[in-house]
């Protein structure tokens, strides 16, 4: 199988980002182990200095912890560090970007309101 | 293994044509290399002065400290698989592959014959078949076998995808890779198909002007361009205490493409940003303005 990075980010965020997506979803648990540079190089077709770039960004943030001489495994409490780093990082990805193209349409912030609200019932209800 | 290849000052011309002049260049061990440049740029005339297969007009190329030219211990250690051709000079190249590849296990001190019958069966070359009579992709093939099987320290690629499907591009990125993973040799690979090579390349250089003028890991290289688009005041806005290096519009929307972006760039200004692949930032730095 040929797996596919989209050429618009850095590779070896993509590499970061997937693994933190695949440990929120429960794939990989705490103390279980997430494949190796040399594993991610070779689905991706990759350099493995920069799969290794993506693995040491998420062991630096405390998601992931190397065990000498058997590989990389998943940090406890990993979910919850990942969740509030992408909290964090919300409103300047999700928010700003919303809040600019509602003003771009001439939006207030209260009509902006009411759809989070209106959205939010109608994908819960 | 864990020799430098060190060109300083180097310069050479061919007749009145001054093809490298006065190029410095570093390969460190053990990394993988993607050597950059347009048509005529001097690829080739690089890679053979490197190698000691060209002889310089002037400047000095060491490895490891030492001259490579004749010296047979440098060389030892360095493979450059050129591209093969269907001519020579008495006719056609008659030769078979199996003649190319003793030939090699007799030049190539690290030799490893296994692999090399492991590739041509993976590649489902003939070694019985004359080079006149291959298509250029098994050409290509045949040069990937001949570098990959050298198992030299340092092996030099020129142009190793010029003639192959994009599967067979794929196969060889992979195969370079797994060699790469399993013995960490310094690789460097010229090419045009630059997008698709682009993740295996931890560092990238580019030639222009018989020089070096970039050589950086790849991705360092690519996040610090973008694209700026937007109204002309707003883009010059946001543009501020960047290089611009490209500057274009259609209608009333201005493009600028910009160098010394910091990771996180938000301008303050109502601008789009976008940032560049490494196939853009090569056309954005040897473009000369010929790209629009």
């Amino acid at each position: 199988m040929k797996l596919d990075l989209s050429d618009q980010a850095l590779i070896y965020m993509q590499i970061a980002q997937m693994l933190e997506d695949d440990i929120l979803r429960g794939a990989y648990r705490e103390d279980e182990q997430v494949p190796s540079t040399n594993e991610l190089a070779r689905a991706y077709n990759i350099n493995p200095a920069t799969a290794a770039k993506g693995i040491n960004l998420l062991v630096a943030d405390g998601i992931l912890y190397k065990r000498r001489g058997i590989g990389m495994f998943v940090a406890a409490g990993a979910g919850e560090a990942i969740r509030s780093k992408r909290r964090e990082a919300f409103a300047e990805k999700y928010v700003t970007p919303l809040l600019q193209e509602g003003a771009a349409l001439g939006l207030s912030r209260d009509d902006i309101i009411e759809m989070i609200r209106s959205k939010g019932e109608s994908e819960n209800g | 293994m864990d020799k430098c290849l060190c060109a300083q000052n180097i310069y050479k011309s061919y007749k009145d044509n001054c093809v490298l002049s006065g190029l410095n260049l570093t390969l460190e061990p053990g990394k993988i290399y993607g050597l950059l440049g347009r048509n005529g740029a001097g690829k080739t005339t690089l890679l053979g002065v490197l190698t000691a297969q060209n002889r310089l007009d002037s400047g000095s190329v060491t490895y490891g400290g030492e001259p490579v030219w004749e010296n047979r211990r440098a060389l030892d250690d360095i493979c450059f698989s050129r591209e093969l051709s269907g001519a020579n000079l008495s006719g056609q190249n008659t030769f078979k592959i199996s003649f190319y590849l003793k030939a090699a296990s007799m030049f190539y001190k690290h030799w490893d014959g296994e692999y090399a019958e492991k590739l041509l069966e993976e590649f489902h070359l003939d070694p019985d078949k004359q080079i006149c009579k291959l298509s250029k992709g098994q050409m290509s093939m045949v040069t990937i076998v001949l570098g990959l099987a050298s198992r030299a320290p340092l092996t030099i690629f020129d142009e190793p995808v010029s003639g192959l499907d994009v599967v067979m591009r794929e196969r060889f990125y992979r195969l370079l890779l797994d060699d790469y993973a399993e013995t960490g040799r310094t690789f460097v690979v010229s090419t045009h198909i630059i997008e698709e090579a682009a993740g295996a390349f931890e560092e990238v250089i580019f030639l222009d002007g018989g020089r070096i003028i970039e050589k950086a890991p790849t991705e360092e290289l690519i996040s610090q361009f973008a694209y700026i688009s937007g109204l002309e005041r707003e883009v010059q806005k946001a543009a501020a205490g960047l290089q611009v290096l490209n500057r274009s519009s259609i209608g009333a929307r201005t493009v600028y493409a910009v160098r010394g972006v910091k990771p996180g760039f938000r301008p303050d200004a109502d601008v789009d940003v976008t940032p560049m692949n490494l196939q853009k930032v090569f056309v954005t730095m040897c473009g000369h303005g010929e790209e629009m």
